[in-house]
């Protein structure tokens, strides 16, 4: 009798193996299918900005030129003292994206009210640390229409 | 109902079997323990032919997960939607099987639904009161031959795109309502991103929502009126209270389990041995591939549409696509009919003349198929 159990529970456990293996094989690909492809963008270490340097001025109503692509995040390009300057234009807070005011003399977030200043330090509002900077440098071109050469700090 | 007493519920001992009889009693799953209790399979020399439906039930269930997996990576654009099911089969883990079984278990479901409708027909199981059973699945045979068809432009290959030009033409064949169908299947003249995008919808939105609806009906009415016995089996046992039959919880349902664990061992292999081709991206301006064909279930009214002539009798306004078209669309009325047209049933009465059609029917389909695929 404890012979005709024991045989029977070995079945069980069998059963119940042979189930738990089904169930990993079918979550097994599910998983690995769900992860993310590798990114599509190289990251490239330097880019030419689509803006010269006589570009970067306020439109007609004020605005600033938008941000731009660099390495898959957007880039914000703005003048201080007349020598161009580049920021990861993702806010530090949740991820919005900046935009520069030329009349506040600030990089404002429009999301939460976060206040940033034009070397990118957090000046007020809930963005808990500074914008990333990246490198920008005067390249080709004649005086005061030159490109403009943006690369991460390394 | 009466509030489940502590007798009723199944035993208490282990954690797993005190967590069972929690939700036991605050679900109510009594209620429900008494429906399966209710169901049960007639047994007898073709018991084999009730396993069809749930094996259809089980793969259409692969196409919804497997379908919801390939909806993460694809895009519904012909600027994209190639693009990105060759990623899928090339970059994503497993997408190729997932792909794979997705169109497998597609042409699988198909079968199924057919042997389905044939043995059930073979049964007479449509004999009142089940004919809104019958005609519910007949209806879903068509909804699933829509899922066939609008899935199978997804891809946009060479083969999709000219599959769905001719498929969509040969409903503008139709007389009067024949133009406006085309360009509502379309979405315009031509088959364009508009077209996918119709097809996308119809695909993962408006066929999934009618098939839920419509096997949910169907599924309730075989609950309420029980599996049907055939009727040479109730005669031998003198009524249909006496066939001797197996619950259908447990002892049918692991049955099922075993069909359904063999049709995902057999999908993997079909998916790992013959993955699903991908062919070469639509180009709307080239010209049809040489040897094109629909997939094998539209193959006998493609090859049946080739014979005919231009005009019937040389009289200008019969088009022979017209009258085919016509010719099978009556067809699948008398199908959807089949109960009404079937009024001997009621009485008990053989049925040669229809028995005689069905087998003409039957003989067309695997005669055409088989000339189609030569």
């Amino acid at each position: 009798m404890t012979e005709s159990v024991a045989r029977r529970n070995w079945l069980l456990r069998c059963l119940e193996a042979g189930i738990a293996m089904t169930v990993a094989a079918i979550f097994w690909p599910v998983g690995w299918f769900l992860r993310p492809r590798a990114a599509t963008h190289s990251g490239s270490l330097e880019i030419v900005a689509p803006y010269h340097m006589d570009q970067l001025k306020p439109d007609a109503e004020g605005r600033w030129p938008p941000p731009f692509e660099f390495g898959g995040k957007p880039c914000l390009l703005i003048l201080v003292d007349g020598e161009p300057r580049a920021l990861n234009a993702v806010c530090t807070h949740l991820d919005c994206t900046v935009e520069y005011r030329p009349a506040q003399g600030d990089i404002f977030c429009n999301c939460h009210n976060g206040v940033y200043d034009v070397n990118g330090r957090n000046l007020s509002g809930p963005p808990p640390r500074p914008l990333e900077l990246y490198k920008a440098v005067k390249g080709k071109g004649n005086p005061g229409q030159e490109e403009i050469l943006v690369s991460r700090i390394a | 109902m009466s509030p489940a007493s502590p007798e009723s519920t199944p035993e208490k001992r282990g954690w797993s079997g005190r967590l069972g009889a929690f939700f036991y009693q605050r679900l109510g799953l009594d209620g429900l323990a008494a429906l399966a209790a209710k169901k049960h399979v007639p047994v007898h020399r073709t018991t084999l032919f009730y396993f069809l439906g749930g094996m259809a039930l089980f793969l259409f269930a692969v196409q919804v997960a497997t379908g919801i997996l390939l909806s993460l990576y694809y895009k519904p654009s012909p600027d994209q939607a190639f693009e990105s099911v060759r990623a899928i089969m090339t970059e994503v883990d497993f997408g190729w099987l997932f792909r794979s079984i997705h169109s497998w278990s597609a042409n699988l479901l198909i079968g199924i639904l057919f042997l389905h409708l044939l043995t059930t027909y073979m049964m007479r199981a449509y004999r009142r009161p089940r004919e809104i059973t019958w005609m519910t699945g007949v209806v879903l045979l068509g909804v699933f031959m829509a899922f066939g068809f609008s899935g199978y432009l997804l891809p946009w290959n060479q083969l999709s795109f000219f599959a769905t030009r001719v498929g969509t033409a040969i409903a503008g064949s139709v007389p009067v309502i024949g133009k406006y169908a085309l360009l509502m299947a379309r979405g315009g003249e031509e088959i364009t991103g508009d077209t996918l995008a119709r097809f996308y919808a119809l695909h993962v939105v408006i066929l999934p929502l009618a098939t839920i609806g419509l096997i949910g009906l169907h599924l309730f009415l075989v609950q309420k009126h029980g599996i049907s016995s055939p009727e040479g089996v109730i005669r031998k046992h003198g009524g249909e209270e006496r066939v001797p039959y197996m619950p259908f919880v447990p002892h049918f349902l692991l049955r099922d389990m075993v069909g359904w664990y063999l049709a995902l061992g057999i999908l993997a292999a079909l998916a790992a041995l013959f993955p699903w081709e991908l062919g070469h991206k639509a180009d709307p301006f080239g010209s049809a591939p040489a040897g094109i064909k629909p997939e094998w279930y539209f193959l006998f009214m493609f090859q049946a549409l080739k014979q005919l002539p231009a005009n019937l009798g040389g009289i200008e306004w019969l088009e022979g696509e017209m009258v085919g078209v016509l010719f099978f669309g009556f067809c699948g009325l008398v199908v959807l009919l089949v109960p009404y047209v079937d009024f001997g049933a009621s009485r008990g009465r053989p049925r040669w003349v229809l028995n005689f059609l069905a087998a003409l029917a039957v003989g067309f389909f695997i005669f055409m198929t088989a000339w189609g695929l030569r």
